[in-house]
């Protein structure tokens, strides 16, 4: 799965440098503390039932209904190459709207707890660190510094990238449909 | 670009496509007059659109048109096949002028203005010919009495001179109704040259009195033109209530002329001035008139005659165009009425109308489960009511989103007209299914790959005449399109009944372009769908229409980006037929909703033939005999590698779709349910074997299987293993590098 996803995006290194929104929405995740553009956060729902869907990669742990629409749900960690994230007393999903080409995707994200809005200002935004934080470095749009702490800000357009999660759904269904079927025909 | 225009657009791009039947009728039914006023209509509502936004390419080239098609209406021409050619290539070069003027651009570019005047000369090509051929018959709109009248007669004589007088008179509530009465001078020009024109503003009141929004104007207008009365009264058509219009033909008496000063409110003195300022009348006429006239008022003193009367005794209007007015009026109020039943709607306030309606759904249905666990029977039944109007509401606003294939079908009437004429070959198009509905996005991208396949038919599979009689065909090919519903999809098949596929060919072919190996056996079907590959055509010489060996190709994945599927079944001298597989998107499916596990799977109902219980196993081998037949099924819950236990009953249901058979065994059959499908989005857009997905009464979200990509991808799956293992797939095509992935 990891090499999977390094194999792909090494082409873009740039983070998008345009005006970073000073408001960022941070949450936890496996202990550490991420942050994303409050713009692009739309609601803040409590972890309910979420339907499977069967043949897809780990990190994505299915689809629920956000009053009739069907909103995929990504599970960031695992999304990061960690494990699958434990659903907690405190988890929730944060559903994002992530801009694609000419349309918008509302896509959920599981997180372990939501902490709270923080202004970060640009002068307190260091550039991410080349190795070492176990991410792939252009997922983070930059490491704000609140209270002598980082928060990894994320950029969410490269972490949500629909092409890209489709390419690895595609992938995954593909060698889906040779693995199971036990007992032959 | 202001709104009259785009609602004109609009409007002119739906006569068009009304103009093009009717002229694709024509062919066949040359002589039905309703058919050739609605040609007429729909070109004079354009032209008459066109003067009013003042876009005078389209109103300069559609008015020749007219020309001709009024004098088809008026029987001084006939139809024949070179004029329906040349007819059809006007409304084709005027849907072209739509586009320019759509794209909000001056003037049609170089070639098309090349192409117009082409058109134009052509379209005076047969006027000419008519004119000379039969003056008599078209001395409405000819110039055959342009000449001047030789003789020159005494007062109650003629009045020498060659163009129509227009007297108009607007209306106060002219500009409140939206109408610019100078547009319709300039529209009066199209039609001809106005040598002449004066304003009449003696009803302008006092400065005080008068009102910025009423019109006051009036004009006498002296215009030349080779266009008919009635050509010249459509002109005011919009203002017809409003106005007082008043038309002298050419070369007219001079009692008719008195007779029209004396019917206007101006003062008579001061409007023979202007008819003479003007051109019509000349001094010497006017006082001629005017002593004659006086003489006449002393003879009899009686009160003039009511209007009609007057015009239809000195022959202003004769009784047949009255007749022909009336008749008209109650075509215009007929259409009126017709469009008053229609109601434009933006696509996407549709989509958000049946979201609303699916969450209504959703929330009635959970409104009902509280309702039963609370038993209270009142509440019971109110929700039960409730819900049964929510499932009305539902079905309603789907059936919005759907339209009927028949439009789509019948743009093919004219590419097998215009083809079947280029290519030498008499082919006759066969539409059945017309009314076979689906969702207005499917219809709008299944035209390309349908244009193709149909054009292929024709080049390909229809042989030449001589052929077709040799082999003891009729002459006449065929070629058919045929729509309809089969078990939760929408098959559209594209037949002919030409030579069908010639697979040596084909095999060939494929050898050459490395798509098979030599030697390598594959059934008949494997064979003709392999014209579906990537950079495959057998034709040798490319031909403008087809075979330039991307078609099926492209067609193919199309149709694929529609999440169905295309293929070819040949009979070797009968034909080939096409058939397209969709499923449904967007639309209502009357589902099945199973359980494996906690999971809830829809299966449409469509295609489910039965249900039974999974027993009696003679094997761990996963197929079945049912009735005798060997039924292979899948188990849901390893294929989905669903978690949990495999309860100690388990059912099978059997599904099936294109003819073939197939189990799937889940845990629970929950029974019928009414699903909205929800597309699941471009992030699941590789996954296959789900169609979709639904929210359920509950609120969870429920997926959709489509069985036969389910099965499919099974198939394959297992024959990949087996020849992965080195071990020899039975009977089937072991490594076939392009069947689908």
């Amino acid at each position: 799965m990891g090499q999977v996803v390094h194999t792909k995006g090494t082409a873009v290194a740039a983070s998008s440098g345009t005006a970073a929104p000073g408001q960022y929405l941070t949450f936890t995740l496996g202990g550490e503390m991420f942050g994303v553009g409050i713009l692009n956060v739309k609601e803040i729902i409590e972890f309910g039932s979420i339907t499977e869907i069967p043949m897809m990669p780990v990190f994505i742990r299915g689809v629920i209904n956000l009053r009739g629409a069907v909103v995929p749900v990504i599970d960031l960690a695992a999304r990061f190459g960690g494990k699958v994230t434990e659903v907690g007393r405190r988890t929730c999903i944060v559903i994002i709207e992530v801009p694609d080409e000419e349309t918008r995707h509302d896509i959920g994200v599981i997180v372990d707890a939501v902490s709270e809005v923080l202004e970060i200002p640009g002068s307190e935004i260091e550039p991410p660190p080349s190795f070492g934080a176990r991410i792939r470095a252009e997922f983070i749009q930059g490491m704000g510094k609140v209270a002598g702490k980082f928060v990894i800000l994320l950029d969410i357009a490269r972490v949500l990238s629909v092409e890209e999660i489709a390419m690895l759904t595609g992938v995954e269904s593909a060698a889906g449909e040779v693995a199971p079927t036990a007992g032959g025909g | 670009m202001d709104e009259i225009t785009s609602v004109y657009i609009q409007e002119s791009r739906e006569q068009l496509a009304e103009m093009e039947s009717c002229l694709l009728g024509l062919e066949q039914n040359p002589d039905d007059p309703d058919n050739i006023n609605a040609i007429f209509r729909a070109a004079h509502t354009i032209k008459g659109g066109a003067g009013v936004i003042e876009c005078h390419f389209i109103e300069a080239f559609t008015h020749r048109v007219e020309n001709v098609l009024d004098a088809l209406r008026n029987g001084a021409l006939t139809v024949t096949p070179t004029l329906t050619t040349l007819l059809l290539g006007c409304c084709d070069h005027m849907v072209s002028l739509i586009e320019v003027l759509a794209a909000g651009e001056a003037g049609p570019a170089g070639e098309l203005q090349a192409q117009g005047e082409v058109l134009s000369a052509q379209v005076q090509g047969f006027l000419d010919g008519m004119a000379g051929g039969e003056p008599a018959a078209a001395s409405e709109l000819t110039v055959a009495d342009r000449e001047p009248a030789v003789e020159v007669e005494n007062a109650g004589g003629i009045v020498l001179n060659d163009s129509w007088h227009v007297s108009v008179r607007f209306g106060e509530n002219v500009m409140r109704g939206g109408m610019d009465p100078l547009s319709f001078i300039y529209y009066l020009a199209s039609l001809g040259e106005i040598l002449n024109i004066a304003t009449i503003t003696d009803a302008i009141p006092v400065a005080a009195e008068m009102d910025p929004e009423s019109c006051y104007l009036g004009f006498e207008i002296q215009l030349q033109t080779r266009s008919s009365k009635a050509d010249i009264e459509r002109v005011f058509d919009f203002v017809r209530d409003e106005c007082e219009l008043r038309i002298l033909p050419p070369n007219s008496r001079l009692s008719e002329y008195l007779k029209h000063i004396q019917e206007l409110p101006e003062d008579s003195m001061r409007l023979g001035e202007i008819l003479v300022r003007c051109g019509a009348l000349t001094q010497a006429e006017l006082e001629l008139g005017l002593s004659q006239q006086k003489l006449a008022l002393g003879d009899d003193g009686t009160s003039a005659p009511p209007l009609g009367e007057i015009l239809v005794d000195h022959k202003v209007v004769n009784p047949e165009v009255v007749e022909a007015a009336v008749v008209k009026q109650a075509q215009v109020s007929d259409k009126k009425a017709r469009e008053a039943r229609l109601v434009r709607v933006q696509a996407d306030k549709l989509d958000q109308l049946i979201d609303l309606v699916g969450e209504l759904v959703i929330a009635g249905a959970s409104a009902n489960l509280l309702a039963q666990k609370s038993r209270q029977t009142d509440l019971v039944e109110a929700t039960s009511v409730l819900s049964r109007l929510v499932e009305n509401i539902r079905d309603a606003a789907l059936q919005l989103r759907m339209v009927q294939i028949g439009d789509t079908f019948n743009r093919f009437q004219r590419v097998v007209r215009d083809v079947s004429k280029e290519l030498g070959k008499e082919i006759e198009l066969h539409i059945s299914g017309a009314e076979t509905e689906l969702d207005k996005t499917v219809v709008e991208k299944i035209g390309d790959p349908l244009m193709h396949l149909v054009r292929n038919s024709l080049d390909h599979g229809i042989e030449p005449t001589a052929l077709r009689l040799e082999r003891g065909k009729p002459a006449c090919g065929r070629v058919s399109l045929n729509a309809y519903h089969d078990s939760g999809s929408i098959v559209i098949e594209v037949a002919d009944d030409g030579g069908g596929l010639n697979k040596e060919k084909i095999a060939a072919k494929a050898v050459e372009r490395g798509l098979i190996q030599p030697g390598e056996i594959l059934s008949e079907h494997e064979v003709v769908n392999l014209i579906f590959e990537p950079g495959f055509s057998t034709v040798d010489k490319v031909s403008n229409l087809s075979g330039r060996g991307v078609g099926m190709d492209v067609v193919r994945r199309n149709i694929q980006a529609l999440r169905g599927t295309v293929d070819v079944a040949s009979v070797d001298g009968q034909g080939a037929t096409f058939t397209i597989r969709l499923p449904l998107t967007l639309a209502i499916i009357d589902g099945f909703l199973v359980g494996v596990n906690k999971a809830a799977y829809v299966i449409p109902l469509d295609t489910v033939v039965e249900c039974i219980e999974l027993k009696n196993l003679q094997s761990d081998r996963n197929f079945m005999n049912l009735r005798g037949e060997a039924l292979p099924f899948i188990r849901l819950r390893e294929l989905f590698e669903i978690p949990g236990n495999v309860p100690s009953r388990e059912s099978i249901v059997v599904v099936q779709f294109a003819g073939q058979r197939a189990g799937i065994v889940v845990d629970q059959l929950m029974g019928e349910f009414q699903t909205v499908i929800k597309p699941l989005g471009a992030m699941f857009r590789h996954l296959r074997g789900i169609g979709g997905s639904t929210i359920l009464g509950s609120g969870d979200v429920a997926l959709i299987l489509d069985v036969a990509a389910l099965v499919q991808s099974v198939t394959q799956s297992e024959l990949q293993r087996f020849s992965e293992r080195g071990q020899s797939a039975p009977a089937m095509l072991s490594n076939n590098p392009f069947s689908q992935h």
